[in-house]
């Protein structure tokens, strides 16, 4: 390799100056859009990214969820009354909505999880679309099941 | 004569292609000062568009000795400068028709004459190295062909250059030479990234452009001989051969495939323009490389379709010389304009083949340092280049 | 053009020149061939519309990876692009997650300077395993799939809020260069290379740069080799297998 030399005894020109002067200046990065919103973005983009949504919004969900149900277990602290008025609330159709869209979260998750898993260790790394809808046709049966059971159990 | 305190001179390289990249690699190495300037990427003009052949020199042993000679010296040295930047795998020349075994002897002779080793192949032998040629072949000849990454390549130029203190910018356009009492002082120029106009002054301005030199000379009130030669190539997918397989005849159109990563690029073709930026692709020229590549590679036939374009040659000839192109020499010219013209502070160099680059760069720094005065001499021959990410250095 | 009849497409195309300049979009109207590409047209309104405008290129046939774009949102290299593979308007803009240097262009020096030293691009050929081998050379080269084009850094979701991440592009390129070894490479450095945060284990498995590979590099399959790669190396070392590297996604 050749080695790098001292600087030349000349100054540069000016208008060379200039130039180096002017890309020195900020430039923005090429964003799709700014931040976090790109991870939501599906135009122009394939089944992949979608797996990848759909895990940042029910990851995200999830830990909302945590954070939900830690409130809701503080209820027990206001005692009896209080928990029986937040068992009324919970059986309500919106609250059992919420129930299967938390469902819905564990099953996306996991299983997109365990694409990832299993991709990861050498299995079918060339057919992970299909990997992908499998899993979600298997977790959308489940959570057609549980849906069902959910609305349509004991109250 | 330019601003600027110190002793060390300044040169403005016009034109970023391996040209103008190898020529400011050697200057910066002979303690000279130099901004290039490329009015886009580097290597975008004819440089980046060839088939990515570094010549053995065979297809010019019978016709065109003095670039025979030229490539087949620069072939073997840029194997040593810029190790790991080729796909050492020869090439051969092949021979189907009777009349292509009738320029056997000359092709032989030529080579021999000129100093490029040959080989001698029967056709079973040619077709256990290359399964994929036309099985009616009647003889090859093994040549030290090889294949470069157009781009990538020359870009090792770049990136030593940078590193030893040259500036090369890219995207920056020039506009106008400053030219008064019949001396020329540097240049007019847009930089794109900022879309602002400046002026830089230069000690000499070297005219690197190949087919638009004429355009450049014409800004400091000179004519140089340039014809801008196009020619098509066409890339099918499918890497059909590992070697360069040419065809053993006088030059002629489609007689070249060289294998280009998981691609083959079937060239080429010849003809004469006036505007280097207008070039064309003419369908029937596409569709002579399937017919004439064929007849090399049979499964050029069924490859599918990747890329077609066109590059234009830098040719050195006078307007009336040829009607194709294919007529003129590939050499190479250095011309210093204070001597042709009287026009003080201005070199063209032009014509040549990519092959080359480093051997025309120390012709035209040779001269460029004796109108400076600096008897510092070429050290490109010796020198190992820097792998082309280094052009990218912050 | 390669044929006679002409249309005009109408191309949005990304602009910015440093200094004074925001970003913003300009609309040409390009008269070209049915077979016209996406470079051609940028080319036409660089002749024949605004001769400011920045663009990059130089093989024209997506050998050197220098001509990527975004067209309609999509990373494509522009070179093979055909005008005639959309309808509507044509936008175009630069890749995503790179410093813009002047319209259309980015600057590829973060990401050259993510991958791992030394950076050898030659190897072994591995087409045409029956052809035979001249006696005095070794095997067949040739180069590496890769054209570091940047499209797969572009298409990928995590480095689009994450600059230091190493990306796809550098990571198949260790993995290549593990399957198959040449000389001076050291096998330890490079694993030691990718096990880091901002390597490996950044990705998130979403498969975009393999979809956006002109070159059939398949980033994220090599990306999975050399996770599994590294965690029997950490296993064989004794170390602890961190919770994911065994796969289990943490958000």
């Amino acid at each position: 390799m050749s080695e790098t030399r001292a600087p030349l005894d000349r100054e540069r020109d000016p208008g060379v100056e200039e130039i180096l002067r002017g890309r020195r200046q900020r430039a923005p990065v090429s964003r799709k859009l700014p931040g976090p919103i790109a991870w939501f973005d599906l135009r122009s983009r394939s089944t992949g990214h979608l797996a990848f949504s759909l895990n940042r919004v029910t990851g995200l969900g999830l830990v909302a969820y945590l954070y939900l149900h830690l409130a809701v277990l503080s209820q027990l602290l206001g005692g009896e009354d209080a928990w029986n008025g937040f068992l009324e609330v919970a059986t309500t159709p919106l609250f059992l909505g919420l129930d299967v869209l938390l469902v819905f979260g564990l099953l996306a998750h996991g299983l997109n999880g365990t694409r990832v898993a299993l991709v990861g260790s050498g299995f079918v790394p060339n057919r992970q679309k299909a990997l992908f809808w499998s899993l979600m046709a298997f977790g959308a049966i489940v959570l057609i099941y549980s849906a069902l059971h959910i609305f349509g159990g004991e109250a | 004569m330019s601003e600027g305190a110190g002793t060390a001179p300044h040169v403005l390289i016009v034109g970023g292609g391996g040209t103008g990249g190898a020529l400011a690699h050697d200057l910066a190495l002979r303690g000279v000062r130099v901004t290039l300037v490329e009015r886009g990427e580097f290597t975008s003009g004819t440089t980046g568009r060839h088939h990515g052949l570094l010549h053995s020199g065979a297809r010019y042993a019978v016709n065109d000795e003095e670039s025979a000679i030229e490539c087949i010296e620069e072939n073997m040295l840029l194997r040593r400068i810029a190790p790991g930047s080729f796909e050492e795998n020869d090439g051969l020349f092949v021979g189907i028709t009777d009349e292509d075994m009738a320029y056997l002897p000359s092709f032989l002779e030529g080579c021999e004459r000129t100093g490029i080793p040959t080989q001698v192949l029967k056709p079973d032998e040619a077709l256990r190295l290359e399964p994929n040629l036309n099985p009616d072949l009647k003889v090859a000849v093994r040549v030290p062909d090889a294949t470069m990454d157009a781009m990538r390549m020359p870009l090792r130029f770049f990136a030593t250059a940078r590193a030893n203190g040259a500036d090369l910018l890219n995207w920056v356009d020039v506009l106008d030479l400053d030219l008064g009492g019949g001396v020329i002082s540097g240049a007019h120029v847009r930089d794109l990234i900022t879309g602002k106009q400046t002026r830089i002054g230069a000690d000499i301005v070297v005219n690197a452009t190949g087919p638009w030199s004429e355009q450049v000379a014409r800004m400091a009130g000179v004519d140089v001989p340039i014809r801008p030669s196009p020619g098509v190539m066409l890339a099918v997918r499918g890497r059909l051969t590992n070697m360069v397989i040419n065809r053993l005849h006088a030059s002629g159109d489609g007689d070249i495939i060289v294998p280009q990563r998981a691609l083959s690029v079937i060239g080429t073709s010849s003809w004469v323009v006036s505007d280097p930026d207008d070039l064309g692709v003419p369908a029937d020229h596409v569709q002579r490389m399937v017919d004439e590549g064929s007849i090399l590679v049979p499964a050029v036939l069924q490859a599918p379709f990747r890329a077609a374009w066109s590059a234009a040659r830098p040719l050195i000839g006078s307007r009336d010389d040829a009607d194709s192109g294919r007529e003129l020499s590939r050499t190479f010219k250095t011309i210093d304009h204070a001597v042709d013209d009287r026009v003080e502070g201005f070199v063209t160099i032009t014509g040549g083949k990519g092959t080359t680059l480093r051997g025309m760069a120390e012709v035209c720094a040779d001269a460029v340092c004796r109108k400076l005065g600096i008897d510092t001499p070429c050290a490109t021959r010796e020198t190992v280049l820097l792998p082309h990410t280094a052009a990218y250095a912050a | 053009m390669t044929t006679e009849t002409t249309s005009t497409r109408r191309l949005r195309v990304h602009r910015f020149k440093r200094g004074d300049d925001t970003p913003h979009m300009e609309e040409f109207d390009v008269p070209l061939g049915e077979d016209a590409t996406v470079l051609e047209a940028l080319r036409w309104i660089q002749l024949h519309g605004d001769p400011s405008l920045g663009l990059r290129h130089s093989c024209f046939h997506a050998s050197c990876g220098t001509c990527g774009v975004r067209v309609n949102g999509r990373e494509r290299l522009a070179c093979v692009t055909k005008l005639a593979d959309f309808s509507g308007t044509i936008t175009v803009d630069p890749i995503a997650n790179l410093p813009v240097l002047l319209d259309v262009v980015v600057d590829m020096t973060t990401f050259v300077a993510h991958y791992p030293d030394p950076h050898p691009i030659v190897r072994e050929s591995g087409f045409l395993p029956e052809a035979a081998v001249a006696d005095d050379l070794d095997g067949h080269e040739r180069y590496e799939d890769c054209i570091e084009c940047g499209l797969c850094l572009s298409a990928c979701p995590v480095a689009a809020t994450d600059d230091s991440y190493v990306g796809p592009a550098a990571l198949a390129y260790a993995q290549r260069l593990l399957e198959e070894p040449r000389d001076d490479v050291d096998r330890d450095a490079l694993l030691d290379w990718a096990d880091q945060d901002a390597g490996a284990w950044r990705c998130h498995a979403a498969f975009e740069c393999t979809e956006a590979c002109p070159s059939d590099v398949r980033p994220a399959q090599r990306i999975m080799s050399l996770r599994k790669e590294l965690r029997h190396r950490r296993r064989e070392q004794g170390r602890e297998v961190p919770e994911h590297a065994a796969g289990e996604e943490a958000t």
